[in-house]
């Protein structure tokens, strides 16, 4: 330090308070040092999340590969079951509901392997909403419906006419409030037919009826109800 | 005048502890890569019972520790997390031997090296895997590490 400077820093008030500010400057200046190591601070990574959002719906036969609680793996498949009856001519109309049996073999739970679902009774139905969203959310599953079944002919016949009841096997089958209840067709519009809670399977076993109370002409019914799952 | 400069020498003295402690962040500026961005996925794509919600991500790290102040001295280097956002979050890392390999949750800090420094810096390949809860995600999150070094 040159003596100029150092008479600069000549203050009244003697050599304990001299030294006093000198000691805390070289403090501060330690200290300020040792908070600039601090800032030299570690690496950082950006995260953010790759799809968060996965829905999965099967209806019938699935693309499930393993089971659900096993971290099984959701794909596609193009299968499109059948649900059906063939009413006798001497019942035709008589007022008897008509059980429906489908074409599906999927009897078994994807969530476990459990066999939930009777076939060719009942129809598996099941799915899960896979979000990043936090709180007790749920998404529909809805059908698209169409006005009506057709024969070859052209004849027509109300899918109104077609209902469904809900269950499954086990403590969970037996469960009053099916994810997917019971319900009738609405002809010519999309209806909801259940719901998905966030981040859960759900499941049922629906088993159809023609209710059989009308006479349509003789004939094969076809039509075709689109379920679809819905997310946000 | 007079006060000032045992105010100044009280608030210095103040700041000055963490100085004097033996736990110091090390320059760990020469890390690559920096800011990387992690894409996360879920742990488990079905979300079975109980639900499981964590997301987890991979990301190879080059760590260069620059500890060159504690040179010939032993010390303790640990990988700290401290919490943040998107909240709680934890880490693991494989290594290739300089460093351990190790796990840490948020707000805490893992034990990564022990021993003499004999060498200015440190260097190792870090597979760091981060899990998240799914559900706290929001937006992109910038998740800070950081080393340091406790010295014996």
């Amino acid at each position: 330090m040159s003596p100029l400077r150092r008479d600069t820093y000549q203050r009244p008030g003697g050599a304990a308070l001299h030294n006093a500010s000198r000691l805390a400057r070289l403090v501060l200046c330690a200290a300020l040092l040792a908070s600039v190591s601090d800032t030299v601070s570690a690496f950082t990574v950006t995260i953010a999340a790759a799809a968060p959002k996965t829905v999965y719906l099967q209806v019938g036969v699935g693309g499930f590969t393993g089971y659900y609680n096993a971290g099984g793996t959701p794909g596609n498949n193009a299968t499109v079951n059948k649900n059906s009856v063939t009413v006798a001519a001497a019942a035709v109309g008589n007022g008897t509901p008509q059980a429906m049996t489908t074409d599906s073999t999927v009897g078994a739970s994807s969530y476990d392997g459990f066999a939930f679902c009777n076939v060719p009774a009942q129809l598996y139905i099941g799915g899960f909403y896979r979000t990043t969203l936090p709180g007790g959310g749920s998404v529909n599953v809805t059908a698209t419906v169409p006005a009506a079944l057709v024969d070859a002919g052209g004849d027509t016949l109300s899918f109104a006419r077609i209902s469904w009841t809900t269950g499954g096997n086990g403590p969970t089958g037996s469960t009053p409030t099916q994810p997917f209840p019971a319900g009738t067709f609405t002809a010519g519009a999309v209806q909801t037919v259940g719901a998905i809670a966030q981040n859960q399977w759900a499941e049922s076993c629906w088993t159809f009826s023609y209710n059989n109370t009308t006479l349509p002409a003789a004939g094969t019914y076809t039509g075709r109800v689109l379920y679809t799952l819905t997310a946000p | 005048m007079r006060p000032l400069p045992r105010l100044l020498l009280l608030t210095v003295l103040v700041v000055a502890v963490p100085a004097d402690a033996k736990t110091t962040v090390i320059d760990d500026s020469g890390t690559l890569p920096y800011d990387a961005p992690l894409v996360l996925h879920w742990q488990q794509l079905s979300p079975r019972r109980p639900v499981n919600n964590r997301m987890t991500g991979t990301l190879t790290v080059r760590v260069k520790l620059h500890v060159a102040p504690w040179l010939r001295r032993p010390g303790r280097i640990y990988l700290a997390l401290p919490a943040q956002q998107p909240g709680a979050m934890s880490a693991s890392w494989s290594t290739q031997g300089r460093l351990l390999p190790g796990r840490v949750s948020s707000g805490s800090r893992s034990l990564v090296y022990s021993g003499l420094i004999t060498t200015p810096f440190i260097e190792d390949v870090l597979q760091l895997t981060l899990e998240v809860d799914g559900t706290q995600l929001r937006q992109l999150y910038h998740v800070n590490f950081r080393f340091e070094m406790d010295e014996e």
